[in-house]
């Protein structure tokens, strides 16, 4: 560096570069509310669809089981229930067997009349 | 060598610093004043969300985000503005615009490692070490092209210098 050189570096002090506008105050709350709101709508529709999912789940239960008792009643032997294919074979080769199935099915799934209380026995009263 | 994110003082310090120097540095790729700020702006919002660990100079960081994010603006089409005084980057002490906007337009014209080294050396502040060791040279180097780029400014500014 010689003389020259310092002395245009103080002529280049004489030039100062304009102070460019502030940066915004609240930088970082700023970019953290979109975050948290997108978070806070996340789980209020996550709760929401399944409250709603189950609900509708819930009353289709109650639905059905009023209306289908009976089936209810038989879905709890399942593994008793047969095919017709199976039911088809049974009438060909063993009549009594198909018989005695047919008798254990309409007790598992006809009301039950023999009972004092039963709905005909009432009905025959009247 | 350690990496870090800077805290939000930390970032308004550096910004304080270096911030009219970058702005400079920015307004010699994008011409217009006010996209050389939100290209200053742009980096340091970014480093103030946190969202970028530096490394150990945060200085270097910041020159090399502000040249990238003002060659990305050139790329992206930003439209030069006339060079002008309401769009000068530089204010001279004893008012002369004209030499303002000469000693503006003779930085954009030189080579760019020469550029940065006057302006990191002048007007941020830094010694020619530390202009090295931000740019990633010889100490050697750096000083010679500070001397080089003095020697054409001054060739440039020599008509202003008389008035």
């Amino acid at each position: 560096m010689d003389s020259h050189d310092e002395e245009f570096e103080q002529y280049l002090g004489e030039f100062d570069p304009r102070r460019p506008r502030a940066l915004p105050a609240a930088v970082g709350s700023r970019r953290v509310w979109p975050q948290r709101l997108a978070a806070a709508a996340a789980i209020t529709i996550a709760m929401g669809t399944s409250l709603w999912m189950f609900h509708g789940k819930s009353s289709n239960e109650r639905n059905s089981s009023a209306a289908n008792s009976n089936a209810a009643a038989d879905s709890t032997t399942t593994g008793r229930r047969m095919s017709l294919a199976a039911l088809t074979q049974m009438a060909l080769h063993d009549p009594a067997q198909l018989d005695a199935e047919l008798a254990e099915a309409s007790r598992r799934m006809l009301p039950d009349f023999r009972r004092s209380d039963s709905t005909l026995r009432v009905l025959a009263k009247e | 060598m350690g990496e870090h994110r800077l805290g939000a003082e930390e970032v308004r310090g550096l910004y304080d610093g270096h911030g009219p120097a970058l702005v400079a540095y920015a307004s010699t790729f994008v011409t217009d004043r006010a996209a050389a700020e939100d290209v200053v702006h742009q980096v340091f919002l970014r480093l103030l969300s946190k969202e970028v660990v530096i490394p150990d100079m945060p200085v270097a960081y910041v020159y090399r985000a502000v040249r990238n994010a003002a060659l990305n603006a050139r790329r992206s089409g930003w439209r030069d503005a006339p060079l002008d005084p309401e769009n000068c980057v530089f204010e001279h002490r004893g008012g002369n615009r004209e030499a303002a906007l000469a000693l503006q337009k003779a930085l954009a014209e030189l080579p760019e490692e020469q550029r940065e080294a006057v302006i990191m050396r002048m007007w941020s502040g830094l010694t020619l070490e530390e202009v090295a060791a931000v740019s990633g040279v010889p100490l050697n180097t750096a000083a010679s092209r500070y001397r080089y780029a003095l020697e054409k400014l001054r060739g440039k500014l020599q008509p202003y210098r008389r008035k």
